[in-house]
């Protein structure tokens, strides 16, 4: 139950085709999460599938359901919005009761459904009260409450917790996983923090202007990305991008290259597939936390410290801060430099990526 | 910030005068209604009432044709006010959700209801009338009346049902909720104020109509309060003792109505729903 299946669906709004035909599947039981800038088409890609808009072409199965032409209610899913869209004039328990009572369940189960979710949710208190009585945090709850009380096969949420602050956006994120876990429905999740996709995701499918960039563990897309789209999109603080050029083949088989932005050359990176005709000219992809200690890497490098942001367990160190072409490392804690301090730090070739002129990985 | 006393003086005064422009005149009206004759018409004006009697509402329910021009123009103005809310509701929500060609240039376009006269309607409309036999008929009241109320209601409604977050109504989508269930149940409480608001509109529109209500109704027994009212005062000689009386209580029910959807006029109903 609850899986999902995608095929060619497609949508245009007017003259813009703001998803271009599109395959994906769901499977029962999983989390993904939809990630990608504002304006990727993750939203109205929930959506179609919410049916809360029409594809413009494309089929859409739930749970093995052909589902394309069904009404939203008729799908056996639930919808958490980004603001929660409570029914302001009802309280808390006839907002979780509403769907049911349009489904024409018995009140006595009505009330049971209602008092199991509240207690899931540990809302139960807060049944009597009016949406404007609540936090933000509380009307987030009786929101996923709405959702839960139907039992749905497939759980939508559409940013949820982007309304919130930071520590009760930890704590719902916290939630929401144990939520899945407890009753193992399929969830599909929007957002544009990949922290929370890298967090909550079984799989993320990565979006950039309605064409799925990469899908995969998010394990996967940080350590394996496709291309420089996703690359760049998964970690944080983003991974450095820096021109290099290929000057030839170790015995190996990795690429030989120089990186005259940091000074390196002849650094051997491993290719991701052995391919014959490589490019001169290409991108160098380094995260900031593969700036290792001077004598772990392959090769050295200086960078001189420009400005230094302290977040108490990690801290930064930015060159040519604010700029195209800087370059953030990560610095130990313990060794705080200055601004000003020219520091060394070791770089393995295993730890970078190449991509030619494209954004493909190379 | 804070404001200087002397601004806080010069607004307060500023109020002050107001609330006496809108207050003078009633308090006038209905202090004037209970004096005797000779106080009413005395030299010097009166501000607190030197006597007191209720004679001229004795005589005006008792002696005159106004307790059946009252049961009228209230038979007249309610029928409107419903009629009005019944069409303007599916309307104004069908303006807002619906989307078809012109759409909005219809939507402008029925306010221009208002750009015509009511005297430049009245005779082509009595012919009209005449034809399917509608003259003197309070029905015909109502048609005009809804009629004229209606543009603006739409427009209102509409601008009311457009301050609701999309996603309450896909919510209710999702819940499950049949069109007319989920304007019912969700939309309409949503929407009360405006409700409220065309409600007094049509209502007030409906009890103050005069031109529409002197030709359509021919007939003593159908008149509404302004219209007959007109004629018990100015028959022979003007008794300021019963103009005062019946004007005082032809204010009663739109003060009733006042007071009975103003609990309806509440400010930010949809809070707590978005954000």
């Amino acid at each position: 139950m609850g899986e999902v299946t995608l095929r060619g669906v497609r949508k245009v709004f007017g003259d813009t085709e703001v998803i271009p035909p599109l395959d994906l599947s769901i499977e029962a039981g999983e989390f993904v999460v939809f990630v990608g800038p504002s304006g990727c088409g993750k939203s109205t890609l929930l959506r179609i599938i919410a049916g809360l808009e029409d594809p413009t072409e494309g089929t859409i199965e739930i749970a093995g359901r052909d589902v394309t032409t069904a009404e939203p209610a008729d799908r056996r899913l639930a919808m958490v919005f980004q603001t929660y869209a409570l029914y302001p004039h009802m309280n808390v328990a006839e907002n979780m009761a509403f769907g049911l009572e349009m489904a024409k369940v018995p009140k006595a189960e009505r009330t049971t459904a209602v008092d199991r979710a509240a207690g899931i949710l540990q809302i139960t208190e807060l049944l009597d009260r009016k949406p404007r009585e609540l936090s933000g945090g509380q009307r987030q709850r009786v929101a996923i409450g709405r959702a839960i009380v139907r039992d749905p096969a497939l759980f939508l949420f559409d940013e949820p917790l982007s309304n919130l602050d930071a520590e009760l956006r930890v704590q719902m994120r916290l939630e929401i996983a144990r939520l899945h876990s407890g009753l193992s429905a399929t969830m599909i999740y929007v957002t544009h923090d990949q922290t929370e996709a890298m967090t909550m995701a079984d799989r993320i499918v990565v979006l950039r202007k309605g064409v799925i960039e990469q899908v995969g563990r998010p394990a996967d897309l940080y350590g394996d990305p496709d291309n420089i789209f996703v690359a760049g999109f998964i970690g944080s603080p983003r991974m450095n991008f820096l021109p290099a050029t290929i000057k030839g083949r170790a015995p190996t088989g990795a690429a030989l290259i120089d990186v005259p932005r940091l000074g390196l050359t002849g650094l051997e990176v491993p290719l991701r597939r052995d391919r014959v005709d490589l490019p001169s000219e290409v991108t160098l992809g380094l995260r900031p936390e593969d700036f290792t200690e001077p004598d772990l890497g392959d090769q050295q490098v200086s960078l001189t410290a420009e400005v230094v942001e302290n977040l108490g367990g990690t801290a930064y160190l930015y060159t040519n801060a604010g700029r195209d072409d800087a370059v953030v490392a990560e610095v130990p804690r313990r060794s705080l430099p200055s601004t000003g301090d020219s520091v060394a730090f070791g770089i393995r070739g295993g730890d970078c990526f190449l991509f030619d002129t494209d954004g493909a990985r190379i | 910030m804070k404001r200087p006393l002397r601004w806080n003086i010069a607004l307060g005064a500023v109020l002050l005068l107001l609330a006496a422009m809108v207050a003078l005149p009633f308090w006038f009206v209905l202090t004037g209604s209970i004096k005797e004759p000779a106080e009413i018409i005395s030299r010097t004006p009166t501000m607190v009432p030197q006597s007191f009697t209720l004679e001229h509402y004795a005589k005006l329910l008792a002696a005159s044709d106004y307790p059946i021009y009252m049961m009228n123009s209230l038979l007249v103005a309610t029928v409107s006010t419903v009629m009005t809310l019944l069409l303007a509701i599916p309307a104004g929500y069908a303006f807002f959700r619906m989307s078809f060609r012109g759409r909005e240039t219809l939507y402008r376009a029925i306010l221009l209801a208002y750009a015509f006269p009511s005297i430049v309607i009245l005779i082509p409309l009595f012919g009209i009338f005449a034809k399917v036999g509608l003259v003197d008929s309070r029905i015909a009241l109502v048609l005009v009346n809804v009629a004229f109320a209606l543009p603006f209601a739409i427009w209102l409604l509409r601008s009311f049902f457009a301050g609701i977050p999309a996603e309450i109504e896909e919510a209710a989508r999702l819940d499950g909720g049949a069109p007319f269930t989920v304007l019912r149940r969700i939309m309409i409480p949503l929407v009360a104020p405006g409700i409220a608001a065309v409600a007094v509109f049509a209502f007030v529109t409906a009890w103050t109509e005069y031109v529409f209500a002197s030709v359509m109704i021919l007939s003593d027994a159908k008149r509404t309060v302004p219209v007959g009212f007109s004629g018990i005062i100015g028959q022979y000689q003007i008794d300021w003792g019963l103009l005062l009386a019946g004007a005082s209580l032809s204010i009663l029910p739109v003060v009733i109505l006042f007071a009975f959807v103003g609990r309806w006029f509440v400010a930010g109903l949809t809070e707590g729903a978005v954000k």
